[in-house]
């Protein structure tokens, strides 16, 4: 069955299991009349012997109808409910008396404008968990980096390679620092679960990992020099990891105009959901954008086969810039 | 495709302006006219003394017709809060978009 969603503030959205569309009403001057039972010429010709007078009843007319189009899933939702209450591990123990937004599987159906699948999909994709059993919770980011720190330390102490970490011994040994449920939930955040010989093993991964080093060091100041940011970063990740501007895709953002070079911190998931204001807010922070810098922020925008070229005609005006095509808005941006 | 308990297949006709009753009154359980299809499946609507030719067209985007249940009015939270129920699928319509053409009958030439 489908299912229609959408709080009194919002657009409704009709949902299957998994796709969202959103609705419209669309009005005709013309009368739709139905007409349960009325024949077509073909059924008819395949009846030779009717030649009687059919009485039909008309069921009803109207003059608009619904109309449904297959939208992008509204999900940035899901992550502002979550970060309501990130969970900041056992040992923070918040007033048991305030009561702060808890969301199980049901509440997020029911406040949420997209498909089951997709927000179950998205739940995975951001690293949500249930705590206690019944509850969705996204880490607080700290949180997630001292277990992250715990894991990466035990694998440079037991000389592990980084695609074979196994899942007991983590267990065993930080399994006093932090809950089990914990440990296992970062290994299954940024490794690659696997079988091998009946034991449970981890391949790290590399990119994610890095990504999340930089995000440490990028959120607490506006903006690095990049060359000293890219010497602090690969001298803050695991050992044998290599770090690559190319990881922070949607991330961060360099700046090639200012001298010296400088990074700082942009993620994609900080800006507008709604096509038209994402780029209004891209251009607000920076006037012309490459094609190459501006993708990884308006790539989630696509629609079904709809590409980042496509978009770029439809919400920007392109110009060349020292022999470099860049990008701009439309119109004046406040 | 249909099979047992599939859903009833209405038509949808297509009328341009405004369908009004005769004398004032309703048009529940009124008559509209009379639908007739020529031997080429062209679809011929009479409604009084209008004469209206249309076309049988298959619709790119069928359509659902939805009733709304009438339910309870006080639901659980993460209960629906309302309920409609696809009562009938239609695929084709027959739309009239010609002018109606008025029905003369045959008037004697004077000799």
């Amino acid at each position: 069955s489908l299912v229609i969603r959408g709080e009194k503030d919002e657009r409704a959205v009709l949902c299957s299991k998994d796709k969202t569309y959103d609705m419209k009403i669309a009005d005709t001057s013309n009368m739709l009349l139905f007409i349960p039972g009325c024949k077509t010429p073909e059924q008819l010709n395949a009846d030779p012997a009717s030649c009687n007078v059919i009485h039909s009843q008309i069921a009803g007319f109207s003059k608009n109808y619904w109309e449904l189009r297959r939208c992008r899933p509204k999900l940035k939702k899901l992550r502002k409910l979550l970060m309501e209450d990130p969970y900041e591990g056992p040992s923070i123990q918040k007033d048991q008396t305030l009561t702060f937004s808890k969301y199980t599987t049901e509440d997020l159906l029911s406040l949420i404008q997209a498909s089951e699948e997709e927000i179950l999909h998205q739940l995975q994709v951001i690293d949500a968990c249930k705590i206690e059993g019944r509850y969705w919770r996204i880490l607080e980011f700290n949180y997630e980096m001292k277990l992250l720190d715990h894991v990466t330390q035990l694998i440079d102490s037991e000389s592990w390679s980084l695609n074979k970490v196994p899942l007991r011994t983590c267990l065993e040994e930080l399994g006093s620092l932090e809950p089990r449920e914990m440990i296992e939930h970062i290994l299954l955040s940024y490794g690659r679960k696997y079988v091998d010989d009946g034991e449970v093993y981890f391949e790290m991964r590399e990119d994610k990992i890095c990504r999340a080093v930089a995000q440490m060091l990028l959120q607490n100041a506006v903006k690095f020099n990049l060359s000293e940011f890219q010497e602090v970063w690969q001298q803050s990740v695991p050992e044998g990891m290599t770090t690559r501007l190319d990881q922070l895709k949607g991330l961060a953002l360099v700046d090639k105009s200012s001298r010296p070079e400088t990074i700082f911190l942009l993620k994609v998931e900080d800006l507008p959901e709604d096509n038209q204001e994402r780029f209004n807010s891209l251009f607000r922070i920076r006037e012309k954008w490459t094609e190459v810098d501006i993708t990884p922020y308006i790539q989630d925008l696509c629609a079904e086969k709809q590409t980042v070229g496509a978009l770029l005609t439809k919400y920007a005006r392109s110009s060349m810039l020292n022999g470099v095509k860049v990008y701009n808005s439309r119109r004046p941006i406040s | 495709s249909s099979g047992a308990g599939a859903l009833a297949q209405w038509v949808l006709v297509e009328l341009q302006g405004e369908v009004e009753p005769r004398q004032s009154g309703s048009l529940a359980g009124s008559l509209l006219g009379d639908l007739h299809y020529t031997c080429e499946g062209i679809p011929v609507l009479i409604v009084g003394h209008h004469i209206l030719y249309g076309k049988v067209v298959q619709l790119e985007k069928p359509f659902a017709v939805l009733v709304k249940q009438a339910g309870a009015p006080q639901s659980s939270p993460g209960e629906p809060h309302g309920h409609y129920t696809v009562t009938a699928l239609i695929k084709t319509k027959l739309l009239f978009k010609t002018r109606p053409k008025p029905i003369i009958t045959h008037v004697p030439k004077k000799v």
